[in-house]
């Protein structure tokens, strides 16, 4: 039970942190003016709030303060879709260690993370496509980095279907295994994409950050990670009670 | 390893040819793969027509032909990968491998190569095909870049299609779902290798200026990631196969 207990913390922690991150976003963090897409006046009034004209820099074309939402998302969609590479990347080390020692245990490990970073890909897919509304006008687009990460969602799905027609446990665990090693090879891809290819999608960390920006965002990320290892702890303590229960049964039927 | 053990052992090219060997035999005898392959590709093409009847005088069906291309082979490749992996199976030939001295990546290998010429045999069959139906009466009829390009572009797409798609096939074909399984796993798989070669392709065809910058890009980004995943293909095919 002491499991369950750190879970709930890391829970709570990462609640009360991404929630604080929220109100900073609002509250202290600075108004970013600039981003690296250039706004369109007709394009960023979609949920009825019109940017405001402001003074353009020497040398550019007119700019627009970014609306509140196509603004304040960032804290919460960057964080999330960060910790989304991540986890992937962490199911697919299980996966391998899975290969190498054969341990059930390892299975479930990288089954209950590639679970956790499909809950963060899902969230970073609401929050974008909510972003690409405002900003962009549009609900998707073909656009490298909206491609490649939909294309890695399906991938995790794939695994859970993959794993849903296998019976045997030790062929399960090894076809998902692999299966997931190919799949965590487009995780670095769908990163690095938009500082590859010209990319519509903003690379805020390359255009640089003021430091009332930064802090709530580092809040926000430290909060999705908290959250992100509460939900594993959690998902984990109850399949090892699962299988107990499993062997009591056993126990009591055989 | 001694000298006398290791000329005991049949060495690793001749395994090769053995599976390869095989594998072309039986279809010699059955014609099952390639008449299937190509059946349904030519059946892929009938639906093409029907979609494209309506499309009108102006519509240029060479600014999609890539595309469509492409799309015949995926869709070809899904059958011809399931094929050759169930019948693997079904007839318990891959146990037998499984039990004889054969180097498991030497299996993928054989598989993997049998499944390469297969998909180019359809290939060889359907791309002029496609080019006297869908492009050849245009009014139009740009020649496009050269040919060799296209061989090219398709023999880097058949490549990764053939490596991977043993791969998975092998895996898929022990599922439930079989062939579901094997094209809810390799579409996603296969995406950016697809996407590149289908623009390396389309800049071919429609051989704007600069088309070769374009093209060359796009068959670099295809390589690399045709390097990776067959390295990660060869790597992992030892633990599907265990399974």
């Amino acid at each position: 039970m002491k499991q369950l207990k750190i879970a709930i913390a890391l829970v709570l922690l990462g609640g009360v942190l991404t929630t604080a991150a929220f109100f900073m976003a609002f509250y202290t963090a600075e108004v970013q003016t600039f981003g690296t897409v250039t706004l369109d006046k007709t394009v960023d009034t979609a949920f009825g709030i019109a940017p405001q004209e402001l003074q353009p820099p020497q040398g550019q074309g007119v700019a627009y303060e970014r609306p509140w939402f196509s603004q304040k998302i960032f804290y919460f969609h960057v964080p999330v879709a960060e910790a989304s590479f991540l986890v992937l990347i962490i199911a697919a080390v299980f996966s391998v260690i899975f290969l190498i020692k054969r341990r059930a245990a390892d299975d479930t490990k990288a089954r209950v993370a590639m679970e956790t970073a499909l809950i963060f890909v899902i969230l970073t897919m609401i929050t974008g496509v909510l972003w690409t509304r405002a900003s962009w006008g549009v609900w998707w687009e073909w656009e490298p980095r909206l491609t490649t990460y939909f294309i890695m969602m399906l991938m995790m799905i794939a695994y859970f279907v993959l794993r849903n027609s296998i019976e045997e446990d030790e062929r399960r665990g090894v076809y998902a295994a692999v299966f997931a090693v190919l799949a965590a090879v487009n995780a670095p891809i769908s990163f690095l994409i938009t500082r590859i290819i010209p990319s519509n999608h903003p690379v805020v960390f390359k255009s640089g950050m003021a430091s009332s920006n930064l802090l709530p965002f580092i809040i926000g990320q430290l909060g999705m990670l908290a959250l992100g290892y509460g939900i594993y702890v959690a998902r984990m303590s109850e399949e090892r009670l699962r299988e107990r229960v499993e062997l009591a049964k056993e126990a009591l039927e055989g | 390893m001694a000298a006398s053990e290791s000329s005991a052992r049949i060495s690793g090219w001749r395994q090769f040819k053995a599976i390869l060997h095989k594998d072309i035999v039986m279809e010699l005898r059955t014609k099952e793969m390639l008449t299937s392959m190509g059946l349904y590709a030519l059946l892929v093409l009938v639906v093409y027509y029907i979609a494209l009847s309506q499309a009108g005088q102006n519509f240029q069906v060479r600014q999609i032909a890539a595309g469509l291309l492409w799309l015949v082979f995926i869709f070809t490749s899904l059958l011809g990968l399931n094929r050759s992996l169930v019948h693997e199976k079904d007839q318990g030939c891959l146990d037998a491998l499984l039990i004889s001295p054969i180097d498991r990546p030497v299996i993928f290998f054989g598989k993997a190569v049998g499944n390469l010429i297969f998909l180019v045999i359809v290939e060889v069959f359907i791309v002029p095909l496609f080019y006297f139906i869908f492009l050849g009466g245009q009014s139009q009829a740009e020649t496009g870049g050269p040919i060799w390009m296209i061989t090219l572009a398709l023999l880097v797409g058949s490549l990764g299609i053939a490596g991977v798609g043993t791969l998975l096939a092998t895996m898929s074909v022990n599922t439930n779902g079989k062939d579901f399984i094997l094209a809810v796993l390799f579409i996603p798989i296969m995406f950016p290798l697809l996407l590149t070669v289908v623009a390396a392709t389309s800049a071919v065809l429609l051989a704007d200026p600069g088309y070769a910058t374009v093209f060359w890009k796009m068959m670099a980004a295809a390589s690399g990631y045709d390097a990776i995943m067959l390295l990660a293909a060869y790597g992992l095919y030892e633990f599907v196969l265990g399974a």
